[in-house]
This record gives C-alpha cells, structure tokens and sequence, in this order.
C-alpha cells in the first residue's frame, strides 16, 4: 500500500514540478537564455496570490486570471528594453545579467514584504481524495491538473497558432525564420512574456501549497534546471515528461534512500540521462 | 593670505577635537551580520534585537559608565552569509574600526570561528544565537553566549511526556539536515532512548526540500505515538500542512523550533493546535528583570510598537546580549575590556530574557528554556514550573 502512496505523491509533485520548469524550458530552448530571474518571478506570482487573497478575498485560481496576462506584459516588456540588447552576446553574459536582475528581485522583494513567511489559508480547506487507503490533497490535485491544462495549452499555442509556429521557427533555426520574415526581436519576447507568463501563473498555484518568502526562488530554480535537462530543453512535453519523473524519483528515493539523499538522486539520474541521452527525454530541435 | 592657512588649522584642529570627544561619549559594539546571502533573513532579526536594544539605551539618555552617560552606536558589517568573510569582519571591525565590544556573528559555526578573533584582541563577545557546547570548550575568556546547550530543550519536554503519557513508547524523528535542526534532532534521541521509549524512525531531509510526502507517508506506516519534527518556518508549514493531508494523527507532535514564530501559527492555522515545542524564550514568558527592559511584558510591546511585530527567540536573544552588555558596563563603571570582561564573568542578574549567569565556559547556564504548546491559536508554556501556564494536551487534529 505504501508504494501506491508514493507513487500517488510522486506524480502530484511531478505536476507541481513540470508546473515550474516549463515557462524556464520554452525561455532557455528559444532564446539560448538560462533565465535566473525564473525562480523569483514564481515568488512574485505566490505573493500575487497572497494578497489578492488576503485583501480582497479572490482565490488564486481566479487569480491566475489577473497574473497571467500581467506576467506576460512584465516579461514582453522586459525582454523588449533590456535581454534583447544582450541575446547575441555569449550564454554567460545573458546569465549575468538576469542573475543581476535576480538579485534585485529578492533584494526588492526583501524591502517590500520583509523576509517573514507567509501562507495562504483557504478557508475550508479542500480536503483529500481518498482512493481506499491512499490519499491524495485535492488543491496538490488540482494544482497539477491545472498546471498540466495549462502547458497543453501552451503546447497547442506553438503547435498551432501563427505566432507559434514562428516561436519554434526560431527555435529551429534563427536566421532562416528572419529571411522567411519573422520578427525575431518580437518573437523573443512573446516568448519570454508566456516565460514570465507561466513562472506567474505556477507561482499563484504554489502559493496554496508553499509558504511564500523572497529567497524561495532559488529553491524552484533549482528544480526546473534539472526537469529542463531531464525531458530535453525547449520542449513543452519535455517539461511535463521530465517534471513527472522527477517527482517520481525523488518519492521513491526518500522511501529506499532516506529523504535527505532524494535529491542526490535526483542528480544521479541527470548524470545517466546527460551520458545517455544529452538532448534529454523527449529533446529534440523544434519537437512542437 | 597668511591667515587662510592659519584659518583652516585651526578649525581642521577644532574637528578632530570634536571627534575625538564624540568617539569617547559613544560605546562601539560591533555587529558582523549576513546581511545578504542565504542567511539574510536571520540577520534582519538580530538587527532588529541590537537596534532595538540600542535605541531603547540611548533614549533614556545612554549607558551609565562611572560618572556619565554614554551613548550606543553598532557597527553593522556585511559577512554576506560566508563564515570566513565573517572572521574577516570581526577582526576589520576590532583593529579598524575600533569598536569597544563585538556581537558574534550568526549561528555557532561563525560564532566559534570569529571567536578566535575577539580572543586574540580580548574583546568581550556576546555571542547570541550559538548554542552548541562546542563553540564555548576552548578555554576561551572573552566570549559569552546567551543560549544554553541544545540537551535543555529535549530533557524537559521529554521528562513531562514520559510522566503525563505513560503511553508514548513509539517516536518517530525527521530532521531538517542542517547543524541546529540536527543538532538538536540526535539530542531528542539520546532522551527518548534515556527514558526507554522506542525510536522507530530517524531520518534527515535535505535543505530546500519541497516534498515530504514520502518520509511522511513511512513515518505513518510505522504508527509512532510521538513525532518529532525539525526544521525552519518554511519546512514545517509545509511539513505540517502535509501531515494533515496524510492525515497523520500521533498523541505527541513536537517540532522545534518553527512554532516559537508567529509566523508558523498564522501559516498553519487549525494544524497548529496542540503542537507542542522548546526554545530559549518565548513572548509568553514572564520575568521581572534588572535590564532597562525590566519585564518580558515590556520588550515585547516595545517590541510590538517598533516593529509591528511579536519577537521570536533570536530576537530577543539579540536585544538580550546589548543587554546584558549595558548592564556589565554599568557594573564595572568603565568600558575598559578587561573590566567589562569580569562583570559579565561575575554576573548574576535577572533579565527580561531571564536570570543571566554564565558558566565556566562562558555559555550561559541559569536559562531554563521554556516548554510550550500551542493551545487555541496561542503558545502557553508548559515548563518551568515558576512561568507556567497550562498543562500539555495530547493528541493533535
């Protein structure tokens, strides 16, 4: 009975993980950029979610509503102004900058709400689905459902709007989509807004079921690097595929291993699927 | 034009003087903190216990030093959360800035490692926030520590199960793999099997866990009548609000020390019902000191006017320090090192933190850290006897 539970909390946080890393995939696939200011714009949406709870009674599922668009605008513009005068320059200059701008996001976020943690209440709670003796939390549930409705529906927005197909255009290859007449400077950053967009989006979600703080950020960033190598960068799939795994990974580590060597094992894996299969799970160029 | 030079002498003369007579009427205390970095959270609360403390001294007119009064100033230095910056920052802090005392920086690694330092120079240290024994066995003189060895939170708790529920045999203990967390994690375990009850899980979780649904669900398959959770604020909400959804019922949860904070009742809510904890202190206490506090009552609402917020243990712990520094001084009547270095090695007061007297070692060993349970949304104390204020409740919902 026990290895049903696990795998039950293994495929719920798997949700929760694909969830996080998604938005990170898409960014780091298309536009080459190892987005360090992810884990903070999550953080951001949580704190979105807390007080539209705390002050104005809306549950975060309907604010996901105001944080999505929200997060895309603040992403689209950000790319806009500032990443895109640095997107031809090296990886790591890129990485630079948004792990500067990262630090200023914790740092603001530390003068702004102060370092306490705060949580979202929901008053009733929406209690467990109990299948016989396992139990899993309905907002984990429905978290993950969403979270997975959610990166379907950024998979059928590059697989099938205009806008998409020039995302993955790019993607596939940048010069050829330029001489086709995509505005690659646009394009960047549609694609970093639905970033943006999908980090805000997880964070009002996360927000039910994590206590909020600024330097939580990096705990997520940490997460979505290894789904993003996992189930192969840039893909949406890739995401969920590589999000799942882990959570199951790391449930049934902690049982066999010790909880404190889950994450070592997590990496482990990493290492065997970087030997095996660098491009990772379901990596493949232009995959959508 | 002789006279311009003349001019500007005299009044480059005039502004050291002053400086000079400014420097002798303000006590320095230095303050290395990790003021950015992971441990910046932590910093935050002990500035706001010095500054406190700190402000409090200098509105009623300074520390009385001999004949005079003398004003407070800390001297705050980034270690950005790295023990060997932190060694750097003491020493920058003693022969470059000249301060008189120096606060240890953050936790008892950095405490032990910048002792060395503040030995060295033989400036009095207060450390406050290091409670491992080991940070206090090195022979030293100059270093004190307001928090007493992590054995005195774990032997009153567990003294007051095994006499009020005879049933408690089975213990379960998941422990946050970090010095204190773990620390005090081995200590529950040495007085659980001391007191011949059964540790029937033992396991650490990695810091920056987002998932204890795994080692929650083993720890319910082996039914324990006592589970003992370590872990900061963020872990044991969320550790909490997962037992509740594997629904996890035991007659004894104890965690330490997230329940000592505000914050972890107000992100629990209904889960934190008859959790029961230890800390050095807690709001709840009550004692009439000597200090310029005077009673707990009083720093907490100073505390509150402040800050809009209720103190937790490191907090106070910080204010304590300035304290019980302010008290040393005023005793020996001088700032001299030496002299203030005797008063606290001789002191014997009460405080709003509670009776101060520390042992040969220089860690404080009149403390008796309080027990507490969280009862109708509030924390009561449960132990010592003189401050109680409730009985321990078994079961949680």
């Amino acid at each position: 009975m026990l290895t049903f539970q696990i795998l039950a909390n293994g495929l719920v946080l798997g949700g929760l993980y694909a969830c996080i890393a998604s938005g990170f995939s898409l960014v780091w696939g298309v536009l080459n950029v190892i987005n360090i200011l992810h884990g903070s714009i999550i953080v951001l949406g949580g704190y979105l979610a807390f007080f539209a709870h705390a002050k104005l009674g809306i549950h975060p599922f309907l604010s996901i509503l105001v944080a999505a668009p929200l997060f895309y605008a603040a992403g689209y513009v950000l790319q806009r102004t500032l990443i895109n005068r640095m997107i031809a320059a090296p990886v790591l200059l890129t990485l630079s900058l948004t792990f500067g701008l990262d630090l200023m996001a914790q740092n603001g976020m530390l003068l702004a709400f102060t370092a306490d943690f705060r949580t979202l209440i929901i008053e009733p709670p929406l209690g467990v689905l109990a299948l016989g003796p396992v139990v899993i939390p309905i907002d984990r549930l429905l978290a993950m459902l969403l979270a997975l409705a959610l990166t379907g529906l950024l998979y059928l927005l590059l697989s099938r709007s205009r806008i998409g197909r020039a995302v993955v255009a790019v993607r596939m290859d940048r010069e050829a989509a330029a001489l086709m007449g995509v505005s690659v400077k646009r394009i960047y950053a549609v694609t970093f807004g639905l970033g943006a967009m999908m980090a805000g989006v997880s964070g009002t979600l996360l927000a039910m079921i994590y206590p909020i703080s600024p330097l939580t950020g990096t705990v997520y960033l940490g997460k979505a690097f290894v789904v993003c190598v996992l189930g192969g960068l840039g893909s949406v799939p890739g995401a969920m595929v590589g999000g799942i795994a882990l959570g199951i990974v790391e449930s049934f580590g902690a049982l066999w291993f010790g909880p404190e060597n889950a994450a070592t094992l997590s990496f482990l894996l990493l290492i065997v699927v970087l030997l095996v299969k660098p491009t990772g799970l379901l990596g493949r160029k232009g995959y959508e | 034009m002789t006279k311009t030079p003349l001019l500007l002498g005299t009044l480059v003369a005039a502004v050291f003087a002053v400086g000079a007579a400014t420097a002798q009427d303000v006590i320095r205390i230095g303050a290395p903190l990790p003021i950015t970095g992971p441990l910046s959270p932590e910093a935050v609360k002990q500035q706001r216990g010095y500054d406190l403390w700190a402000e409090t001294a200098n509105r009623a007119g300074g520390v009385q030093v001999g004949g005079k009064r003398m004003k407070v100033e800390i001297v705050y230095v980034d270690y950005q959360s790295n023990t060997p910056r932190a060694v750097q920052a003491a020493e920058k802090l003693i022969t470059q800035d000249k301060v008189n005392f120096l606060f240890s920086p953050f936790g008892s690694g950095a405490a032990k490692a910048a002792s060395s330092v503040s030995e060295k120079y033989q400036v009095p240290t207060i450390a406050a926030t290091a409670s491992s024994a080991q940070v206090y066995d090195q022979g030293y003189k100059y270093l004190f520590g307001t928090f007493t060895p992590n054995d005195t939170l774990t032997e009153p708790l567990s003294d007051m199960v095994k006499k009020q529920a005879a049933g408690v045999q089975r213990v379960a203990i998941l422990a946050r793999n970090d010095l204190f967390p773990l620390a005090i994690a081995q200590e529950m375990e040495k007085s659980a099997k001391k007191r011949g009850m059964n540790v029937v899980y033992f396991e650490k979780y990695a810091i920056g866990t987002l998932d204890h649904a795994s080692a929650l669900s083993q720890i319910k398959s082996q039914a324990p009548h006592w589970i003992f959770a370590t872990g900061y604020t963020n872990d044991l909400i969320l550790m909490r609000k997962q037992m509740g959804d594997l629904k996890i019922e035991a007659p004894v949860v104890t965690m330490v020390a997230a329940p000592a904070y505000q914050e972890w009742i107000d992100g629990t809510g209904k889960l934190a019902e008859n959790v029961s904890s230890a800390a050095w202190w807690h709001p709840a206490v009550r004692y009439k000191g000597k200090d310029l506090f005077g009673t707990t009552e009083n720093y907490v609402k100073l505390f509150q006017a402040k800050y809009k917020a209720i103190p937790d243990y490191a907090e106070a712990s910080a204010s304590a320090a300035g304290a019980i520094f302010q008290l040393a001084i005023e005793k020996a009547g001088t700032i001299d090192k030496q002299k203030v270095r005797d008063a606290l090695a001789s002191m014997n007061e009460m405080t709003f933190w509670g009776p101060v007297k520390f042992g040969p070692t220089g860690q404080i060993n009149s403390l008796e850290p309080p027990v507490f349970q969280i009862q109708k949304g509030k924390p009561l104390v449960l132990h010592p006897q003189s401050i109680r204020q409730g009985e321990l409740q078994l079961g949680i919902k």
